[in-house]
């Protein structure tokens, strides 16, 4: 039986199957715009922390480690209550679409990103902070090089919350719905799928999805070697 | 821009109640290389950070001529212990600096990896050289911009006799070129071969402010003699 299932899984995916396809494209348009948007705030403003040296510096820090391990769902339901009609968002309109969806993946990855662009920027300026000061450079001198130098880790840094992004379930599901050719996106078809016992598309958007997360490892860790 | 003579007036120090530097006063002319030494623990390195700034002490306690250390740092440069250098080229470390410096002439750093003789590790990235190798480039980026001194941390401390002697030339050669030059030093042969003048300093005090062949000759305590000794 696995072994049909895997088959007509491969099958999907060789042909082009048009709903695998639309699905994948969705799920990477949402979750690539979640990445640039989380990391585009986050990677300034850990960054930023670092030399924000007052009582609110570890503080922020703190909610975002502590926001690091939230539940997708408990985010989703909190986008929920905002966005939904009633919400003091209604007027948005963004229930149920690509974008309720796109804030909520962006939501959930800003504290990572900021948490762990807070920790290698760190400890680069502990490595640098003698050089830097020595040249007489400015905060904002500073930390363009500490940025620069952190670079790759910084890509390493990137290419987790899209890992996360992408490994998302709950949050899009109750933001997102899971309407057919609008906001499905692999995760939430893969539930679905499964749930309506068409297993192998299933296991085709799971093979998929194991295929980035192993993508995402390999360049994690040949980035870690270059840095 | 006259900085000298350098003046340290009443200079005191602590960190968490502990003392560091206790009431250093002491006047430093410009022509000659300065030896800071003392056992670990004395001060040494916490005087040069504060004579290049990266430490802050009240306005007056340190003055160069005229000005404060903050209004001279241009003119001043450091090189620490342990090298410190970004993960890039040889080439890239310089060309950082001399940007940092704001030095637009062109081929500058291909004047200084002429000076230094790093050229055959220009194009290979600070992570790969040797102690040596490494000492060297953070000699060259402290001379980008010709400061007038420069301060170095126990520069050949981890270093074998081979590099010891090239960075010592070098050394001296910046300090024949009117550099002044302020060293921290353990080795006792190597105070001898190159320092001309001599501070020296225990527990955070100041106990001896002299000329090298004075220092060699005077009476001293067995603290200092059993530097001189075993150092």
């Amino acid at each position: 039986m696995l072994i049909n299932i895997l088959e007509t899984a491969f099958n999907l995916i060789i042909t082009l199957n048009d709903d695998l396809f639309e699905i994948i494209n969705l799920s990477l348009k949402v979750t690539l715009s979640a990445l640039i948007i989380a990391v585009s705030i986050s990677i300034p403003f850990g960054a930023f922390l670092v030399f924000y040296k007052n009582k609110f510096q570890s503080f922020i820090v703190l909610i975002a480690n502590t926001l690091m391990g939230m539940p997708p769902v408990v985010l989703g339901l909190l986008i929920y209550t905002l966005v939904s009609k009633k919400g003091i968002f209604g007027f948005l309109d963004i229930l149920y679409t690509p974008t309720a969806m796109i804030l909520a993946q962006t939501l959930l990855i800003t504290p990572i990103v900021i948490s762990l662009t807070y920790e290698e920027i760190y400890k680069k300026n502990k490595e640098y902070d003698l050089l830097l000061n020595s040249l007489n450079l400015n905060n904002f001198s500073k930390l363009k090089t500490l940025i620069y130098e952190c670079r790759y880790a910084l890509l390493t840094v990137a290419l987790t919350g899209f890992g996360r992004a992408s490994a998302e379930v709950g949050a899009v599901m109750i933001v997102g719905g899971n309407i057919n050719h609008f906001t499905r996106v692999m995760t939430t078809a893969i539930a679905f799928e499964t749930s309506r016992g068409s297993i192998e598309l299933a296991v085709a958007l799971g093979l998929i999805l194991l295929l980035i997360s192993l993508l995402i490892t390999l360049l994690i860790k040949s980035l870690r070697k270059i840095s | 821009m006259n900085i000298f003579p350098l003046k340290i007036n009443n200079l005191n120090y602590s960190v968490n109640e502990n003392t560091i530097l206790k009431d250093i006063h002491l006047t430093c002319e410009k022509n000659n290389l300065t030896i800071i030494a003392g056992n670990n623990g004395s001060g040494k390195s916490t005087l040069l950070k504060i004579l290049h700034g990266l430490i802050k002490v009240p306005i007056n306690t340190v003055r160069w001529g005229d000005y404060s250390t903050s209004n001279i740092k241009i003119n001043q440069s450091m090189v620490f212990q342990t090298p410190i250098l970004l993960n890039r080229t040889t080439y890239d470390n310089l060309a950082y600096v001399t940007k940092k410096k704001n030095i637009t002439e062109k081929f500058y750093v291909e004047k200084i990896i002429e000076k230094l003789n790093i050229k055959i590790i220009s194009d290979i990235n600070a992570k790969y050289l040797s102690g040596g190798e490494r000492q060297k480039v953070a000699i060259a980026m402290s001379i980008i911009g010709s400061p007038k001194v420069i301060f170095m941390d126990e520069p050949t401390s981890q270093l074998d006799p081979a590099y010891k002697n090239e960075i010592e030339n070098i050394i001296v050669d910046l300090s024949n070129n009117g550099v002044k030059i302020f060293l921290t030093s353990h080795d006792i042969s190597q105070i001898r071969r190159i320092g001309k003048e001599i501070i020296f300093l225990d527990k955070g005090k100041l106990i001896y402010h002299d000329c090298i062949e004075k220092f060699f000759k005077d009476k001293h305590c067995d603290l200092v003699n059993n530097y001189i000794n075993y150092g």
